[in-house]
């Protein structure tokens, strides 16, 4: 019995150990732990996580945060965390892709950001609206945005001196786009453009905002992809690959690699593929705003990640608040602009000579999604249990426009049906 | 017939009956009793690795399945045979299906007829060429499916890849491999052929060492010709190898084919290549119905299940396994 007594005493020992174990807020006096879950490999802005949980820890001595990658994308780190809520030990803080708002504002629990609202009055100040929104999900600030990209042009200036353009001025507007393809084609039998398309629908909902339209009526009950401004937008696209043969229906590696091979003149894409592109390209590298419909004002989905507090413990919530704040200086978000090629949410951040001033000048290729970062907008998610098959109905609607067998506007109408099918089902 | 003498026993029971005989007894009754409970102590261990991995698992998918939920929301919806009746109507789950039963029909002809013929060929090949052909044959086994989907990823470019330049050389157009409906499964199925071509193949290779020469010999002896010592000698005794590769082919087969499909297409162009293994992670992972991934999971299990069986008691009786 006395041996049973004792084996029951020590297994409860291990299983406070493992429950309550290291790092647990409130167990070692007053330090906190907190994990902080980034997709920043070490080639796309990891050194400088490292960097900035370095000074985080230095400045904040009672926090220890541990960073940890998530290789398998935003959505990887979204079964990953699933798991570990599961588990009762959801990481604090997690970069979550603004295409997956309504999802995580709806499905996923977390500590909104907008219980900071009040106190720190102050912080939000300093964001532009246009950013803010980026994380808001029916009037609540759910997330902080973070990481900020607006899709770029990017353009081989060599191959447009080669068939007589001028390489100071990129096409503008899409009608403009289609002109310099055919020139393009005529004079170096190389294609003309190349609008990424990854397994996501960015590319789609900068053409429906560009040309007027929106991907959501204003209450979010339905789909609006289907209005004769997203149809029209999306006919550009068809065209460009099937009329005018000028984009290849290409994947987005296989694209990318052609615009690198100097096969293809121009891409439209995230501006943090910056750094990669300019050391990987053998022409003249240059970007421009991603072109506009005729006269219509310049209107992008804003990419990257907000950052979400999963965090349970009261303790934890507060030092990951601290965490965010801190990422948000103007000196963290100079770190974080130069290590990833992402714009800065604190736009004033740009400007200021001891922030990114020195950064931009030097960083030309970087103008171009700067100045668009005022037409940022939210990258449309969809509401509800079924929000992100509608999304997936959105990536199938542009691969089947993109075959080119039957018309943009059957498909859009027959896809936006089944779309507000689901919005409608619990 | 020396070395058929060690034929595997005929079913688990006879397995069992000769350890517990070979068990001595030391003691009286109780003794006994310790004999016959003793192989099912020895089972423990592995019983229970497979309990608590394989079949609570198991449980928990078929219960998930009636229910609308990502495992972390707090609203957890019980929707019972719901999720069963949306795959029924589910298009995508039914080119799914196909796209899966396509594979394996082709994975069949790639990885089964076409490894047996060149094991038989590369059999002939004598000397140090012998080694280098066999290691070149085996090589892309090796490779991680993710590594060789990579690899792919490159011969398939439309523009530059290799298939491309070859196709332009001989003044053709290059062909948009994944953004093709009618092509991008096809590409997929290849390079999960190219990767499990070698296996098998070794596999084959072995069988056919296994063969006695004397067999071989004696039909020649008789005066039967390269096809009628394959097809009366050789193939009959080959059965049970091919028997495994037939099974670990259409068993594998679909779950080979997640990696290719993540990396080459998703499944797209607008669900053309999907397919069983990948349509459970989109589902589960991608948009979060962990339920409706679990009905497809169930589904696949009681499928596979009733395939297993009817594919043991059909290719049992043409089976040889004296050798």
């Amino acid at each position: 019995m006395k041996r049973v007594a004792w084996l029951r005493w020590s297994l409860s020992v291990v299983a406070s150990i493992l429950v309550f174990g290291a790092g647990h807020p409130g167990f070692a006096g007053e330090a906190v732990t907190i994990e902080y879950w980034h997709i920043n490999s070490d080639s796309f802005g990891g050194p400088a996580v490292k960097e900035l949980v370095r000074r985080f820890e230095a400045a904040n001595p009672s926090i220890k945060v541990n960073e940890k990658y998530q290789p398998a994308g935003y959505t990887g780190l979204i079964q990953q965390a699933q798991v570990a809520m599961a588990g009762k030990r959801p990481p604090a803080v997690v970069q979550m892709s603004y295409n997956l708002l309504a999802y995580a504002a709806e499905s996923l629990p977390h500590y909104p950001i907008e219980n900071f609202k009040q106190k720190d009055a102050a912080f939000f100040a300093k964001f532009p609206p246009n950013v803010l929104a980026l994380g808001q999900y029916k009037g609540v600030q759910d997330g902080m945005p973070y990481a900020l990209s607006t899709p770029v042009l990017f353009y081989n200036a060599d191959l447009l001196k080669q068939s007589g353009l001028n390489p100071d001025r990129p096409p503008a507007t899409w009608a403009e786009v289609v002109e310099v393809s055919q020139t393009i084609k005529s004079k170096t039998g190389k294609f003309g453009i190349y609008l990424q398309n990854p397994n996501d629908d960015w590319m789609f909902q900068q053409l429906v905002l560009g040309n007027g339209g929106q991907m959501l009526t204003a209450d979010g009950k339905r789909v609006a992809f289907d209005s004769p401004q997203a149809i029209e937008a999306l006919q550009v696209w068809a065209d460009l690959v099937n009329k005018y043969k000028a984009n290849p229906n290409l994947t987005r590696d296989e694209g990318e690699n052609n615009f690198i091979a100097g096969q293809i003149a121009m891409y439209a894409t995230t501006p943090a593929k910056i750094d990669y592109l300019k050391k990987t390209v053998k022409f003249t590298l240059r970007t421009a705003p991603l072109p506009r419909f005729g006269s219509k004002p310049l209107k992008v989905a804003g990419g990257g990640n907000n950052l979400f507090i999963l965090a349970t413990d009261p303790a934890e919530q507060r030092a990951a608040w601290g965490f965010i704040k801190f990422l948000h200086l103007p000196e963290s978000i100079t770190t974080w602009v130069q290590g990833t090629g992402y714009m800065p949410p604190l736009l004033s951040a740009a400007d200021d000579p001891k922030a990114l001033k020195a950064f931009f000048q030097a960083n030309p290729l970087t103008k171009a999604a700067l100045d668009s970062v005022p037409a940022a907008t939210l990258w449309q998610s969809f509401p509800g249990t079924h929000g992100l098959e509608v999304t997936k109905l959105v990536i199938n609607a542009t691969q089947e426009i993109l075959a080119g067998k039957r018309s943009v506007d059957a498909i859009l109408k027959e896809v936006a049906a089944k779309a507000n099918d689901l919005l409608a089902k619990p | 017939m020396r070395r058929g003498e060690r034929r595997p026993p005929k079913d688990m029971a006879g397995l069992f009956a000769g350890i517990v005989r070979s068990v001595p007894s030391r003691r009286g009754a109780g003794g006994r009793k310790w004999t016959f409970a003793s192989p099912y102590f020895y089972l423990v261990p592995a019983a229970l690795a497979l309990a608590v991995f394989v079949y609570w698992p198991l449980v928990q998918t078929v219960e998930l399945s009636f229910y609308e939920w990502n495992l972390v929301s707090p609203s957890r919806r019980f929707v019972g045979m719901g999720n069963y009746r949306e795959l029924l109507t589910s298009q995508v789950f039914w080119i799914s299906v196909a796209n899966t039963l396509l594979a394996m029909l082709a994975m069949c002809l790639a990885t089964i007829a076409a490894p047996l013929a060149v094991a038989v060929a590369a059999l002939r090949v004598q000397g140090a060429v012998r080694l280098i052909y066999r290691a070149v044959i085996f090589s892309p086994t090796v490779v991680s499916m993710a590594i060789a989907s990579f690899i792919w990823l490159w011969i398939y470019n439309p523009m530059q890849g290799l298939i491309a330049q070859l196709v332009r050389a001989v003044g053709g157009q290059g062909f948009a491999w994944l953004t093709d409906p009618q092509l991008a499964i096809w590409a997929i199925i290849l390079v999960t052929a190219w990767k499990t071509f070698g296996y098998n193949f070794v596999i084959f290779v072995a069988g056919l060492l296994s063969i006695p020469r004397e067999l071989v010999e004696a039909a020649r002896i008789d005066g039967a010709g390269e096809w009628h010592t394959f097809r009366h000698v050789t193939w009959p005794l080959l059965t049970p190898t091919t028997l495994f590769v037939v099974l670990t082919t259409l068993m594998l087969a679909p779950q080979y084919l997640f990696i290719p499909t993540q990396i080459l297409t998703q499944g797209g162009p607008n669900q053309a290549s999907n397919n069983l293994g990948y349509i459970i992670w989109e589902q589960g992972f991608e948009v979060f119905r962990v339920g409706i991934a679990s009905a497809i999971a169930v589904a696949i299990f009681v499928g596979f299940l009733a395939f297993s069986v009817m594919h043991f008691r059909l290719l049992e009786r043409g089976v040889h396994y004296e050798t």
